[in-house]
């Protein structure tokens, strides 16, 4: 982007902000967004078994923080990301019940959560013997499934704190809930993953 | 909160790290498409945002809340979900796209009533 350009950046509120401090910005929102898609991406993913969805609910998110909070300091930047993505999958999931109301009342069986081809979305190999990237690709399905299936609310918890790495007091932000009940729902969601993963482990 | 059980955090977090650092090229570029494009919000003037919405999207969303009030089988198959949530994601503006797509339904199970007779 050239100065002249910068110069006439908008931001959310309107308020037009000067060269050097748009480039800024954008290249701080640029490092920002590049360091969280692939995780996040997979984390949306988790949520809702599907790749191209999960592209877009990510695509979403990233507007939407660059829209209306890209003032807001770095350090809330992670904390309100994934709280937009948190409510893009939720309402994925509730024009999904709608979307299946509807094909009910036309005579249509509703679309199934479990259509996820984890085949065709298991990741690239690089470079592995072929045993040992089934077995890759397997503990990763199994781990995608295990999470998928927690309630809604531990799943969030758990993949924001484990996955994302977020403090308690940011994934409370990105969930909007307590801190308290961030600790409650990653308590619980640990200690089912753990009895259903466990026996997976290698040398067990 | 029980004590975090470091080995079984730190294979599942490997699990998961192996899995975003092997996505594909083609997602990779998919996923730097969309950062860009979410970067260019940054040059957009603020959008006026108006509650118009299209005509046929209205008349649409009244339509299927009229069908669903009026099919109680149907909605029974979905216990715990309200008819105000329906409302407000039927009138919501990212519905109006899935409730334009309403004929395309219809005319996919006209076709397979069709196909079902012959």
């Amino acid at each position: 982007m050239d100065v002249s350009t910068a110069v006439f950046a908008v931001s959310c509120c309107g308020t037009p902000i000067t060269g050097t401090r748009a480039l800024q910005k954008e290249r701080q929102l640029n490092q920002f967004l590049a360091e969280v898609e692939r995780r996040a991406l997979r984390i949306a993913e988790i949520g809702i078994r599907d790749r191209d969805e999960a592209l877009d609910l990510v695509q979403d998110a990233m507007i939407k923080l660059v829209r209306s909070y890209s003032e807001r300091s770095r350090e809330e930047w992670a904390p309100l990301f994934y709280r937009i993505l948190q409510n893009g999958v939720r309402d994925w999931h509730r024009r999904q019940a709608v979307r299946n109301r509807v094909m009910v009342w036309f005579g249509r069986k509703p679309s199934d959560d479990n259509d996820y081809d984890a085949i065709a979305s298991a990741p690239d190999p690089i470079g592995r013997a072929p045993e040992e990237e089934l077995a890759n690709n397997e503990a990763m399905e199994r781990l995608d499934s295990a999470v998928h299936d927690l309630p809604a609310r531990q799943r969030e918890a758990f993949m924001l704190r484990m996955f994302e790495g977020l403090d308690v007091a940011g994934t409370a932000v990105a969930m909007g809930c307590s801190e308290g009940s961030v600790k409650t729902h990653y308590s619980r969601a640990v200690h089912a993953l753990r009895e259903q993963l466990e026996e997976h482990r290698p040398g067990e | 909160m029980n004590k975090p059980d470091d080995t079984f955090g730190k294979q599942v977090k490997a699990t998961f790290d192996e899995s975003v650092d092997k996505l594909d090229a083609a997602t990779l570029s998919r996923l730097n498409r969309g950062r860009h494009e979410a970067l260019a919000e940054l040059h957009r003037p603020t959008r006026q945002w108006s509650h118009w919405m299209p005509a046929t999207g209205v008349a649409a969303a009244v339509l299927v809340a009229v069908m669903m009030l009026q099919s109680p089988t149907a909605v029974d198959d979905f216990p715990g979900a309200a008819n105000v949530t329906d409302m407000e994601i039927l009138l919501g503006e990212d519905s109006i796209e899935m409730l334009e797509e309403l004929e395309f339904y219809s005319w996919i199970d006209t076709a397979d009533m069709d196909s079902d007779v012959s």
